[in-house]
């Protein structure tokens, strides 16, 4: 039982894994295509600031990236709070969403990229866009599934709609919002990533796009595993945030 | 039965709601009820009636949450269809928010009074202390029982001070020894707010251990066949031979509309 337990760890597969790439590409295939030798790669983390500029296109993607959800997350608050805006804006975010299930929602960052293609906020218009007509949906739903005693209780001792919105229907809709964060992390970041790929000026995207160019196989690898890293860390610390702070289920 | 005293009137409600097959579905057929609360004194009437019958529906047409197929509800000589707090109810389910500890959750219903601060506060402390609450203040409601959470949706409604609390089965599923508190807080509530109560179960001890007037209410069509009235010395007094013949009477008035049912 303890070794299946093992297994299951993430971090024991983690640690596998580093430990194969060690052996295997460091001493018994040094020289290949497929993967770097891990002392270069080790190398190749500090160059990457001179030739990529790495901490500037780094702090460019995190900034986009959160910043859009932050900002989603508190424009969904306060559209919620006012639930007659929020039903509107909501019928709005739904057509674009219903779109977007038969068109790629990457096409639209193409025409971006098309459209403004000197601007240096196109990529977090991109994720705030995403973000914010994810959270909608998210939140509209959500308030169908609050339970009916916290309005009918609510209702009859006189409490008006501006009122139950902020400290019910808001409330309500929080744990299952955050939840929702945690699973759209991960598609912001893909979509963060190919946008400044295809656009390659700024961002992590544009990182993989010169090192592509360059067959630079180390940078990749290394880009990769930092992404990698930002994605855990940024997944454990929303995360983190609803455990501490959102303590309640729609119970 | 003097008509100054006359306050809540439920005047021939009819619910019914199309069924997923197209039928129609008649939770409430002309329910007729005047209750009679008297000025300065509290007031339990109990609607006793067997289970999914229709009761919430009614707690929820004369708290103006639902609105009835037919009929009115009156209180006051005025037809009451928009909830002001005057008619609060407490539903079946848990109903205080989990988000909210006891505190917040009792300011919830003083907001709704707009109060200054410091009267804000004081009703507060004060409601919590009297639903039992003192020195849970900071607590969540989803961390502790049934009975914790009853206790905080009391003091939330009687924050918004209303003329009638409407309980809908609300000892259901809890243990013998909460019950009995909640009972007592409830006679308490009754005597030191002079508060009016309507309770809706299907439990009939706990009616006649609680209330002032029975109603006893058949299902399909919901319809109320009878009114006990139960007198303040016989209230006061009710030993076991008492208790038995009440709860007789209750299940022969039943029995006679053939549906007699597993009442408690």
């Amino acid at each position: 039982m303890k070794k299946i337990k093992y297994l299951k760890n993430p971090g024991f597969s983690l640690i596998w894994i580093l430990f194969i790439w060690i052996v295997l590409f460091e001493f018994i295939l040094p020289s290949n295509n497929f993967l770097p030798k891990p002392s270069i790669v080790l190398l190749s983390f500090s160059a990457l600031e001179g030739v990529y500029h790495l901490w500037i296109n780094l702090s460019i993607s995190i900034s986009e990236l959160y910043f859009s959800l932050i900002i989603s997350y508190l424009i969904t608050k306060i559209l919620c709070e006012n639930f007659s805006w929020f039903h509107f804006v909501f019928n709005i975010a739904g057509s674009i969403h219903k779109l977007f299930n038969y068109v790629p929602v990457i096409i639209f960052g193409i025409f971006l990229v098309l459209w403004f293609p000197n601007s240096n906020y196109t990529g977090f218009v991109f994720v705030f866009l995403i973000s914010l007509i994810s959270m909608l949906i998210k939140t509209k739903d959500g308030s169908l599934k609050i339970k009916k005693e916290y309005f009918d209780a609510s209702i009859s001792i006189g409490a008006d709609q501006k009122m139950i919105s902020k400290n019910v229907i808001w409330k309500s809709v929080q744990p299952i919002l955050l939840d929702y964060m945690t699973e759209i992390h991960i598609y912001l970041w893909i979509s963060l990533i190919l946008f400044e790929f295809i656009n390659g000026s700024f961002g992590l995207g544009a990182i993989f796009k010169i090192a592509l160019k360059y067959k630079d196989l180390s940078a990749l690898f290394s880009i990769s595993i930092i992404t990698g890293l930002l994605i855990f860390l940024g997944f454990n610390i929303i995360k983190f945030i609803r455990n501490k702070f959102i303590h309640w289920s729609n119970i | 039965m003097s008509e100054s005293n006359l306050i809540l009137e439920v005047r021939n409600i009819s619910k019914s709601f199309h069924g997923l097959a197209g039928s129609k579905i008649i939770v409430l057929d002309g329910i007729n009820l005047k209750i009679d609360f008297e000025n300065n004194k509290g007031k339990i009437n109990t609607i006793v009636s067997p289970p999914k019958s229709g009761k919430s529906t009614l707690l929820k047409i004369i708290s103006a949450i639902e609105m009835p197929t037919a009929g009115d509800v009156i209180l006051y000589g005025n037809k009451y269809s928009n909830p002001d707090g005057s008619i609060a109810l407490i539903p079946e389910k848990a109903s205080s928010f989990p988000w909210m500890n006891v505190k917040q959750n009792v300011e919830f219903g003083l907001n709704i009074k707009n109060y200054i601060p410091e009267i804000l506060r004081k009703k507060r402390e004060e409601l919590i202390s009297f639903v039992g609450l003192e020195g849970y203040e900071e607590h969540f409601p989803h961390e502790k029982d049934s009975g914790f959470r009853f206790r905080i949706s009391l003091a939330r409604a009687l924050a918004v001070e209303p003329k009638i609390i409407l309980l809908d089965n609300p000892f259901h599923n809890l243990g013998k020894e909460t019950k009995t508190e909640l009972y007592s807080l409830i006679e308490k509530v009754k005597n030191q707010y002079k508060m009016n109560f309507i309770l809706a179960t299907a439990n009939v001890n706990e009616s006649i251990l609680l209330s002032d007037n029975i109603f006893l209410m058949k299902k399909n069509p919901s319809e109320i066949v009878r009114e006990i009235h139960i007198d303040d010395q016989t209230k006061n007094n009710l030993d076991a031979d008492k208790y038995n013949s009440l709860k007789s009477e209750i299940e022969k008035s039943f029995g006679k509309h053939e549906e007699f049912f597993n009442l408690s």
